[in-house]
Formats: structure tokens, sequence, C-alpha cells
């Protein structure tokens, strides 16, 4: 840990446990699958032993620190693309009166009330922000006032999720679901030819038991049915898609120099490559020199 | 707990509607807005009557001036504008912007600017309009209460845009019968691929099956955001939001075979060096708004010295021309939508964000929502869209499971035409509108309730 810090002043090369690295200045090459190989199967880097062995040089501590710093600059950068407005400019609405459209149009509010919404600066954040401390408090969201056991199920879930995910930003909160499991859903063989018989299907929902077909065994009572669609809403945090099933391929690197799959990754700022074309670009004009 | 204090002398009685109700489908990048009426148009209203609005306030440091909502259509150069929207998110968060873009685009008279002027008097029309799912209740409070208190309109229904999906036309062709207006249709799960995000919504008759709602937060905007992003990487195009998205609308498509397109635009290593494929590469010449009005892809030509060009040497006419080469990025950005942790997002990707949804539902339901899949808004457009989402869908299931997947005609303007056909059966409108007095009687939280399809006056 002492000696940590002093890797990191200059590029050094990393050998890899592999007979197909290469080795120049400043980064490593990983193993690069063949086109044949189908790069969409392996995502790019292929051997997760060997992915693991290029970080090989650097203590725990190091590793972390890298993961996590990569880890806030990834979801800054989602943020930043997820920007509703172009940049950080600010623009006016035209406050003159009698200004083109309607004279009286830039009243500011009409009631207390409307003044208030009108010359509201907040944010959504700042609106999220408030209903999940409300939630927080009151086991509840504003104005709701449902008989116990609906606001009780609201509710609850939220409070124990909220608790998981405490300082966890948007990007990572998987949704909560009356059943949570990630593979394909089961469905029973005979409702899928049953609904695939008619374009506009299960009119037979609403018939409340009297249907009495064993092959349709699950197709809620009109009953369930109808407490279904009262259920509340989840909330702006809980409704957010939740990561992509275990099962996956872990994702996928590409070149942040020209898109093509990422095969080197650089050690001063861990951008990923494909080539040594790509990786003198990068070093003449992009690379961040995070660590460095 | 009554409002009395702000009513006035009310036009309509308590549970009588204005004759004509305006759709408003308030996008974060465009308001779908016209009018229907049971008693002026028998047949549900077409979609003639549907106005696109752009929903936000631009600034151009060329011309210096700043255009609300419709004024936009009378910009001249799209070149450098900063945009404000009044949406955040999918809600509408900034009402002093959308005021300003409201008055414009319904309650101006102005016919010289197209597509304002709608002539909206509120107190003689009833509203409806949409939201995005999962809002917070304080946005919701303020939405209605600038409805009511601060437009006067003579009765509102507030909605999840995704609901009037319901009752437009079938999009699957099979249908046959041909659905009444104001009847939803039965089973719909609706894939809404907009600006914002992308949300997924299982409807029964037209009502959200709230616990399976979700939502991917990618979105067009995202998209645009992204393709930015990589073309500043040779061309700065960073304050570009305009021209990136023609971009974006012109080039980009979903890929069926992405890593055959990845390699077929790589230029190879320094000593494997490959011959760019021009089906997939393209040079897309950027608008100057002198002569070139409007952006346009050609085949890429690796002969061609885009420094001269820019310039004026080469180019035909002796114009400069500003160029950028694109390659992968035409389809590793839509690739986005399908697969989010291409940029590190730890959501899933469409496919399985529906597949999430799905499994919210009752077992017994969900080959229903399954085979009756609705794919709507801007996103939707990229070609191979759906194709894509329904390939993905099929190999995520097992054999037996019907998957069936089509996007409405007009992806845009379909909730919309909803929700005009859903205001052309005067019962069914009757039964969701909240009239101005109710409000004025009951408060806020009644009509919250209401809207959120709480039974009982
Ligand atoms: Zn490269
Ligand atoms: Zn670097």
């Amino acid at each position: 840990m002492a000696t940590g810090p002093l890797r990191f002043r200059t590029p050094h090369i990393e050998e890899l446990p592999t007979a197909q690295s290469r080795q120049s200045a400043g980064f490593a090459w990983v193993a690069v699958s063949t086109a044949q190989d189908d790069p969409a199967k392996n995502w790019g880097t292929t051997n997760r032993k060997r992915a693991r062995a290029s970080l090989g040089g650097q203590t725990e501590q190091q590793k972390e620190a890298l993961s996590a710093r990569a880890q806030r600059e990834t979801e800054r950068r989602i943020k930043e693309l997820n920007n509703d407005n172009s940049r950080d400019v600010v623009i006016e609405v035209a406050k003159k009166p009698g200004q083109s459209a309607g004279g009286g149009a830039f009243k500011a509010g009409k009631t207390t009330g409307t003044k208030k919404i009108l010359a509201s600066g907040k944010t959504f954040a700042h609106y999220l922000d408030d209903e999940e401390a409300e939630i927080a408090r009151t086991g509840r969201r504003e104005g709701e006032v449902e008989a116990p056991g609906a606001a009780q199920r609201a509710s609850k879930t939220p409070l124990a999720r909220r608790k998981a995910r405490e300082g966890s930003s948007a990007s990572n909160s998987p949704a909560p679901s009356a059943v949570v499991a990630m593979g394909p859903p089961r469905v029973p063989r005979a409702a899928s030819t049953y609904f695939a018989a008619e374009p506009m299907p299960v009119d037979d929902l609403d018939d409340d038991g009297e249907d009495s077909e064993d092959q349709l065994p699950c197709l809620p009572t009109s009953a369930e049915m109808e407490a279904l669609l009262n259920t509340p809403p989840l909330t702006y945090n809980q409704a957010r898609a939740a990561p992509p099933p275990a099962s996956m391929p872990p994702p996928r690197r590409f070149c942040e120099t020209c898109g093509y799959w990422g095969r080197a990754r650089c050690m001063k700022c861990g951008a990923m490559t494909c080539s040594v074309v790509c990786k003198d670009e990068h070093d003449q004009s992009k690379c961040l020199k995070m660590y460095a | 707990m009554a409002r009395q204090k702000s009513l006035t002398t009310p036009t309509l009685s308590p549970n009588d509607l204005a004759p004509r109700t305006l759709i408003l489908d308030n996008g974060a990048h465009t308001l779908k807005a016209g009018f229907s009426s049971p008693l002026t148009d028998p047949a549900p209203a077409t979609p003639s009557a549907c106005h696109i609005i752009p929903n936000c306030i631009a600034r151009s440091t060329r011309d210096r001036r700043t255009y609300i909502g419709p004024e936009l259509t009378t910009c001249a150069d799209y070149g450098d504008l900063a945009y404000r929207r009044p949406v955040e998110k999918g809600y509408i968060v900034n009402w002093e912007g959308e005021k300003a873009i409201w008055e414009r685009s319904f309650f101006s008279k102005d016919a010289h600017i197209d597509g304002a002027g709608l002539g909206c008097d509120p107190a003689e029309t009833n509203l409806i309009l949409t939201e995005a799912p999962n809002a917070p209740a304080s946005l919701q409070r303020n939405a209605d209460e600038m409805v009511f208190e601060e437009f006067g309109f003579g009765a509102y229904y507030r909605t999840l845009g995704s609901s009037l999906n319901a009752y437009a036309p079938s999009p699957f062709p099979s249908t046959t019968t041909t659905v009444p207006a104001g009847v939803p249709l039965e089973c719909l799960l609706v894939i809404d691929a907009g600006y914002s995000h992308t949300t997924i919504t299982p409807l029964h008759h037209g009502r959200p099956l709230q616990t399976a709602i979700r939502r991917l937060e990618i979105g067009g905007k995202t998209l645009t955001n992204r393709l930015k992003e990589l073309i500043s990487r040779t061309f700065d195009v960073h304050r570009e939001d305009h021209i990136v998205e023609e971009i974006k609308e012109d080039v980009c498509y979903v890929s069926r075979t992405f890593p055959q397109d990845l390699e077929k635009t790589w230029k190879g290593g320094r000593y494997d060096g490959r011959e760019l494929d021009t089906g997939v590469v393209v040079d897309y010449v950027l608008p100057d708004y002198e002569h070139i009005k409007r952006g346009f892809y050609r085949p890429h030509d690796a002969h061609v010295n885009l420094r001269n060009r820019a310039l004026g040497i080469g180019t035909e006419t002796g114009r400069r021309e500003h160029v950028v080469t694109l390659g992968n990025e035409r389809f590793t950005v839509p690739e986005l939508v399908f697969t989010p942790s291409d940029i590190g997002m730890q959501q899933a990707g469409l496919c399985h964000t529906v597949l999430q949804s799905v499994n919210a539902l009752p077992e017994g339901l969900r080959q229903a929502y399954l085979a009756n899949i609705l794919v709507v808004g801007g996103t939707s457009l990229l070609p191979g869209f759906v194709e894509r989402l329904e390939a993905e869908l099929r190999s995520a299931v097992d054999e037996d499971t019907v998957i069936r997947v089509a996007r409405a005609e007009d992806p845009v303007g379909n909730v919309w035409s909803g929700g005009a056909r859903l205001a052309a059966d005067e019962a069914a409108v009757r039964g969701v509108m909240v009239t101005r007095q109710e409000w004025a009687e009951n408060g806020e939280g009644w009509v919250r309730r209401r809207f959120a399809g709480k039974k009982g006056r």
C-alpha cells in the first residue's frame, strides 16, 4: 500500500500471461477474438481470467479506488447524456408585457397557488427528493389516503428498498415487483394457443370463475383483476428498469477513439482502444490521465 | 375545504361538459394537440387535426432571438440553438416555460405562426392532458392546479399518455372487427419509446396495471446526446442539438447483425488496414442555413479531402462544405436502447425490461400481454427497432410463447388519436372528466384520487 501510488506516476507496460499478447508503451494488449469467434457472444474481451490478470500489478485498494472512480465517472456521464436541456444556459421567457401573443400572457399567476408554482425554480430532482423524504417520514405518499391495507401495501416495499440503496443514485436501483423472476416468463402452453387464436383475446378474463377449463388455471378472477387495477402506482425510483439477468454476458467494451471493439486498456486513464493507431491518437489528444 | 374563493361564475353546470375537448399529449420534445368533439365530429377526429408543436424555448446566439414553442417553426437558422424544456424526465416541471408555450400554442390568435393559435377558450373547453407514469404527487397537484386555477379549463382529465393508446385503432392487422370510438382494447402492452425515456405499461381495458409499469432510462435525447458526443470526437457539434437530432433521424438504425456491422466499419490496424463498407459508412453534409437548409448524406468517399472541402476546394459549386463521416455511430447509438450496458448503465435493455414488466403480472395474464405489444413514440421510428425487439423477445421466451409486436401506424400521434377517439364518445369522456365546479367543491386531493382511478364521487 505504501508503494502503491508510485507505480502510477509513470506509464508502465503490463505483461499478460498469454501467447497472443504484444507490448507497446503505456498499454496492454488483451487477447483479441477473431471475427469468426463472433465477438457478440464474448463481448469483446474474452477471457475473464485474463482480464483480471491485466489488473494484476495492483493492490486490492488500488483496484477498488479505480473501479469506484470509474463508476462515478460513468454515472456522471450517463447523467449528462440524459440531460433534458441542451447545455447550461439560462433562457428567460420574455417578460415584457404586450409582446406578441396575448397582452396579459405573462402575469405571474392568477392565484397564490399558481403564483407559487410559476415562480418555482425547482427541478425534477428536487421534487423527487421531496417525495422520497415524505415516504421515508410518513410511510406513504403525499395526499395518499388509502384504506390502511392498501396504503401499507404501497409503502412497505419502498421503505425496505430505500434502506438498501441509500445514497445510491438513479442508475442502480432495481425495481421491486410481485414476481422478481428474471428469466423468461413461464407461460402455460394452453394459454398461448388460446390467446394466439384471437387478435384481441381474453374476453373470458371478466367471466369471474365461470371459466372452469383446467388449461387456464392462472387467469385472475375479476375480483383479483379489480384488486390489481386498484394497486397504487410504484414510485419513480421503484419503476426503474432493474439490471439485466445475471446470465447475460458481461458489458461489452468499445474503443473510445473509433467505436470498434475495445481491446486494450490505457494504463493511465482506463480508456479502451482497439489498435495502435487509436492508442496513438488517444495518447496525443484524449488521454484523461486520471491516475497519472 | 371547498375552494369557493377561486370559483368564478361557472359557464357549465356541474355535470355539463364543454362542447369540445382539447387533447394534449404533452411530450418532452413536442406537444401533440388538437380538438375532438362528439357533436361536430361524428367520425373520430382525423390525424390532420393533430398539431405537432415544439415543446421548448430556444435561444439563438446568431439572431439573438428567443423562440417560444410554435415560434420555432419560423426560425431560419437552427445552428447554435440552445434549448430549455419545461418537461423534465417526462413530467411538466417548469410551469413558467410551459405556460408561455401553451399560451402561444392554444390561446394565441396569431394566425401567421404556423401551428399556433388553436383559438382555444379554456372555459369552453375540456382538457385531456397526458402525463408520464410514476409521477411524484406534487407534480400532479401542480398540473391540476394550473389547469383549473390558472388556465380555467371547463373540465379536465389527466391520464397516462400510454393508456390513451388503448382507444386508438388496433395496430394488429389480423384484427377484423372495428372497435368503436370510446371502447378501449382489452389487453395491450404499450412500449412508449419517447424523448425522455422508454416506458412499458400493461393496460387492461385502457386501465394501467400500475405495479407492472417499468421505465428504461434511455430515450431519444439520450441517443441524440450520445451521437453528439461521438461526432464531437472529430468535429465539434456540442452546441448543435438540432443538427445532431436530424443526423440521428436521417442515418441511425438499429442493427440486426451488430458484430458484422461493426466489422464493416472498422478501418483496421496500422498494418492491416481495411476498406470501409460504403454501404454502412456515409458522409453527412451539414446544413449551413445559407445554401443547405437541411443536412443530407451520401456514400462515404475515402478520396475526398474533407479539410479542403471545408475551405470550398474541390466542391462542385466552390462552396464550403462541412462533412462528417459516420460509420459505426449509425448503429452503436440506437444500440443503447437494447444494450444500455454499452455506456455502463446498469439497467436491462428493452427486451428484458419488457420481461420484467410482464413477470410482474399474474402468470395467467402474461401470454395475453406478450401477444399484444404496441410500440409508440418517436424513437421507435428508428429503422429496425421493432424487428430487433421482436427477435430479442422471441429468443428470450420459450418457443410456445406467442410474441406479437406492432408499431402504431403513426407512433408519434397514436396517443393523441386515442385521446381524440375517447373524446368523441360523449358517455366515455363524461365518465372520466372532472369539471371545474367539482374541483372547486371537492378539492385537489379528491381530484387526484379520481384520476388515480379510485371510485366514488
Ligand atoms: Zn479504435
Ligand atoms: Zn489514456
